[in-house]
């Protein structure tokens, strides 16, 4: 099957005055539809300018985009404009327009799509009951919250039944709870209206919490791409371990001890393994870090343990957690 | 009574002369100045159709008209005030002045008011399909309300000082009352009350300019 959205070769380059910075090299990707795609990478990896690619806000150096088939740089401006409204966006400062109240807002992409007054008028009533916010109908951006603003820009989006949703940031600038929901509600979306959403963001657990696929981007280029499973508990290239272990900081007191990461995959998550693992090989560990999660119903996450300094000590500690069915993978370099 | 029924008359001719000429040129001047405005906006490096040939020739052109001093350029128009008006004197013909002063004025009042639309809307604007004409008419203007209307009421009372200036080359309404009566023939009194007068009709378009603008204004919480 054709991929919703196929990037081949994307390069991007900026001219500046004195230097030319290589903002993306080699970009390969396939989004198949009903994906939820999370890019991850740190500020400046390029993931802003790579998902603005996907809707030719920024037009790449060289290269192909393809959005359902159809290549964008063969388009011409009216029908790049046309095909716009097939690959909505929202931001993370929700971008709405400040004179017009919640209704006129999610008017807008309507009015832009060139749809009746009428039509309009019944879209936003169903928007609104999808998004929550019929109560705050005539209100102003500048008297919602946040969660609400960003409630707006998504029915501002969904309003002309796109097939993609680009996010770019989109919960960076709310607290956690309002991340949830926003997610949540993104979740919703994708599954009801089968929306292929693309997730770009520098937060390991919006990707943990939503995407099925996840591509992590490093100084431009894509470092890993896969399943949120597979790049979560086996991740391969070095960025992808920095960022899936960056949280693990905490890890400091261990410095120069043997650790281990141990990732559950759902299977284990109701069998007490390290409680187990102590009372059967009669050691001690030290839990130096845990993040366990429910993740598409089955829990996922992983935990850092401190084992003894006796070598033959840690090696059976290893073996009986991977007779268990988990991943183990012994830490030497990424304990900061 | 200070002074004669002659002369309030004539002061209340020169109050409606004043309000005539300013609220023409302001009307005129805005004809001209937005275009000129919306094509300073849209064709800056930033902007939505860069084209930096048509940016510059376009911002020193107005940086040129805004630099001569306003007496002078009623002078050099004079030729124009008589093909428009048919005379060179009186308010109709400075209306004339006025506007081609007031135009690449306005222009850069409402260059900057709309560069204060975020960037951030009009992409989000693009990223739906928009045109450009959808993003000036949609977007910049209505996003730059308030500050449009604040910075017409600057442009009125800006035009109402060069409208009293022109009073000084027969250009009709209180300046020129204020200069022929207070200054030529030294009459203080009526010199003081057309300068009353002047500052009283500033002061009303300042206070309903700024009254509109907070109205509108829908970035306030209530």
């Amino acid at each position: 099957m054709e991929p919703m959205i196929k990037i081949e070769h994307l390069d991007k380059t900026f001219r500046g005055k004195t230097q030319t910075v290589y903002a993306l090299k080699d970009i390969n990707l396939d989004i198949q539809k009903g994906d939820i795609f999370g890019i991850i990478g740190m500020s400046g990896a390029g993931k802003s300018t790579l998902i603005r690619c996907m809707n030719f806000l920024e037009r790449p150096t060289s290269g192909t985009v393809k959005i359902d088939g159809k290549d964008l740089a063969a388009l011409s401006d009216r029908e790049l404009r046309k095909t716009r409204q097939e690959v909505a966006m929202i931001f993370q400062h929700f971008n709405l327009l400040q004179q017009r109240n919640v209704r006129g807002n999610i008017a807008f992409s309507m009015e832009i799509a060139g749809m009746k007054k009428a039509d309009i008028d019944a879209r936003i009533d169903e928007l609104l009951e999808i998004v929550d916010l019929k109560d705050r109908a005539l209100m102003y951006p500048a008297q919602l919250s946040g969660g609400q603003k960003q409630r707006v820009a998504i029915a501002r989006a969904l309003a002309t039944n796109p097939k993609i949703i680009l996010c770019d940031e989109a919960t960076s600038a709310l607290d956690p709870a309002t991340t949830q929901s926003i997610l949540k509600l993104l979740k919703d979306i994708n599954r009801k209206y089968g929306i292929t959403i693309v997730i770009i963001t520098h937060e390991m657990s919006v990707v943990e919490s939503i995407c099925s696929h996840v591509a992590i981007i490093d100084d431009g280029q894509l470092a890993e791409v896969g399943t949120v499973e597979k790049v979560f508990t086996q991740p391969e290239s070095r960025t992808a371990k920095r960022i899936i272990y960056q949280k693990s900081a905490g890890g400091q007191a261990a410095l120069g001890k043997r650790c281990i990461r141990v990732v559950f995959d759902g299977k284990s998550s109701y069998e007490p393994v390290i409680s187990n693992l102590i009372m059967e090989c009669k050691i001690a560990v030290n839990i130096m870090f845990a993040d366990t999660k429910d993740i598409d119903g089955k829990a996922y996450g992983h935990m850092i343990l401190q084992l003894p300094e006796d070598r033959l000590q840690g090696d059976r500690a290893i073996y009986y957690l991977r007779s268990k069915n988990l991943v183990v993978e012994e830490l030497e370099e990424y304990v900061i | 009574m200070l002074f004669s029924s002659d002369i309030w008359m004539m002061i209340a001719e020169g109050v409606r002369d004043s309000l005539y000429m300013v609220l023409v040129s302001t009307v005129f001047s805005y004809i001209l100045g937005l275009p000129i405005a919306i094509l300073l906006v849209v064709t800056r490096k930033s902007g939505l159709h860069p084209m930096p040939v048509v940016n510059m020739v376009t911002d020193v052109v107005v940086n040129i008209l805004r630099s001569v001093p306003f007496l002078i350029l009623m002078i050099l128009v004079t030729p124009l005030m008589r093909l428009i008006a048919g005379k060179s004197y009186g308010p109709t013909a400075t209306i004339v002045a006025l506007v081609i002063a007031a135009a690449p004025y306005v222009a850069r009042m409402i260059e900057s008011s709309l560069l204060e639309v975020d960037p951030g809307v009009i992409e989000a604007a693009l990223s739906m399909g928009a045109s450009t004409k959808t993003i000036i008419l949609k977007v910049l203007i209505p996003e730059a309300k308030t500050s449009l209307i604040v910075g017409c009421t600057i442009v009125i009372g800006t035009i109402l000082g060069y409208s009293a200036m022109a009073g000084a080359l027969g250009g009709g309404g209180l300046g020129d009352i204020a200069i022929r009566y207070g200054y030529n023939r030294y009459q203080f009194d009526i010199l003081m009350v057309t300068v009353s007068l002047l500052v009283i009709l500033v002061q009303i378009f300042q206070v309903i300019g700024m009254k509109i603008s907070k109205k509108t204004d829908k970035r306030i919480r209530e």
